[in-house]
């Protein structure tokens, strides 16, 4: 108890795809344990087991099932638009109690589609064109669970097919499977990654010497907030000394061209510097960027959740060692 | 026919009676021990060691992941005095992290639940 931390959070940015904040007042080895469970250990559903029944397109059965495996299968609660955490909802099949599988620790997905039926349905144009089997064509069991789509409408009407490809067949071909999604995390498969993007960085302390700069003529001020390729600084119009651009933070990339130019503009080589850049370190950006199968929120919630389960479970361990 | 199973790195393997914690006190330092933690790795490890650290009772935390291939880390402690053993600092800095994390929870909700009331968001959410 005595030596907690008490981190504070604020968001940036939100959107169901992506988010964006600042975790503050901890340690590095936080934010990375956070970053490393969003990547490897938040569960998620993919297509982990493949049936097929007819498979007369170009493409063999492995590269079908592989595929089907990188679909990324959303799981979105009754009543709610948001692509939820499916840790509860489901059951990982290993800790499952049913013989095989059973709906509570997996999803079963149809699949048929014969090019010569599918023909009938399309303009004249198109007729002998070849089909796009695409993620869109899976009938799944279960009503919470799709593979997931397009964010909008607009998005869905830019792209060329209606869902994620699977494979194309021409006249007289046929793929008919059934397709069985499970629970799983990306130690096991990177399938079960829910993150596109799971990164922080650090914020820059930015420390402006007014002493040193009120030395330099105005001339000079301009060559030092020039020669920054991430153009942080900026003049303070009203004290006419050199000011951190508010963007800063955002803009910041440590470049060392700002260090390197100010030892050329010292007066004595032991003079203090004009401008120093530090990165913080109990300060984080993080930028999560989720792959469709829950929002970005979600994947933050779930993973802080893992984190507390594991924590949990590794104290009662170590309780048993004392009683040893 | 010699791939290691797919669940080698998370989950135990209970059938060669593998645990998760297995303590082994140091022979030749005093107030000092090795843990091994199966099936973990760097995201526990290098948390732990971080925490440890924190707490003026402990004079030495390091850990080792001896290989991307095995799946298992070793964690050794020691502590200043023998008033205070491995496992106690242990498992005051796992207790301070759970604390820590439960926090984060809150935290992070209210973070959340402010910045959809401050920006309407209705409808996307």
């Amino acid at each position: 108890m005595p030596h907690q931390r008490f981190p504070k959070v604020q968001i940036l940015q939100m959107a169901p795809h992506e988010m964006r904040f600042i975790l503050s007042e901890t340690d590095t080895s936080v934010a990375n344990t956070l970053r490393r469970i969003m990547i490897a250990e938040v569960p998620t559903l993919a297509i982990d087991l493949v049936e097929f029944h007819e498979n007369s397109s170009v493409l063999n059965d492995e590269y079908i099932a592989h595929r089907l495996g990188l679909i990324p299968i959303r799981y979105q609660p009754v009543d709610s638009l948001k692509g939820g955490d499916c840790n509860g909802a489901f059951l990982p099949h290993r800790e499952c109690v049913c013989y095989e599988r059973c709906p509570r620790c997996s999803v079963e997905f149809e699949l048929d589609v014969t090019f010569d039926d599918a023909n009938t349905f399309r303009s004249e144009e198109e007729l002998m064109a070849p089909l796009t089997i695409t993620s869109k064509d899976l009938k799944s069991n279960n009503d919470t669970v799709a593979p997931a789509h397009f964010l909008s409408q607009d998005e869905q009407d830019e792209s060329q097919d209606a869902g994620v490809a699977i494979v194309k067949i021409g006249p007289g071909q046929r793929l008919k499977l059934k397709a069985i999604a499970r629970m799983g995390i990306a130690k096991e498969h990177s399938k079960w990654c829910p993150v596109a993007i799971a990164t922080y960085r650090f914020w820059p302390n930015i420390t402006i010497n007014e002493e040193q700069i009120a030395t330099l003529s105005m001339e000079q001020k301009q060559e030092i907030i020039d020669v920054c390729p991430d153009r942080i600084l900026e003049i303070d119009n009203v004290t006419g000394s050199i000011k951190a651009h508010d963007d800063a933070w955002d803009m910041c990339t440590y470049t060392e061209d700002l260090q390197e130019f100010q030892q050329t503009m010292k007066k004595r080589k032991e003079d203090d510097d004009f401008v120093t850049v530090e990165a913080s370190e109990d300060r984080f950006i993080f930028t999560v960027e989720s792959t469709g199968v829950m929002d970005a929120e979600e994947i933050v919630m779930s993973g802080l959740r893992v984190l507390k389960d594991r924590l949990n479970f590794l104290a009662q361990e170590v309780e048993n060692l004392k009683d040893m | 026919m010699n791939a290691p199973e797919r669940t080698a790195s998370f989950l135990l393997d209970e059938d060669s009676g593998e645990v998760k914690i297995v303590y082994s006190d140091d022979t030749k330092v005093t107030n000092a021990g090795t843990f091994r933690f199966n099936k973990e790795d760097h995201t526990i490890g290098n948390l732990f060691r971080m925490q440890l650290l924190r707490d003026p009772s402990v004079r030495f935390a390091g850990y080792l992941h001896p290989h991307p291939l095995v799946y298992y880390i070793n964690l050794k402690i020691q502590t200043n005095n023998s008033t205070v053993a491995p496992v106690e600092v242990l498992s005051s800095a796992i207790e301070d992290l759970a604390n820590e994390t439960d926090h984060l929870i809150t935290q992070f909700q209210e973070a959340t639940d402010n910045w959809k009331r401050e920006n309407d968001t209705e409808g996307q959410f």
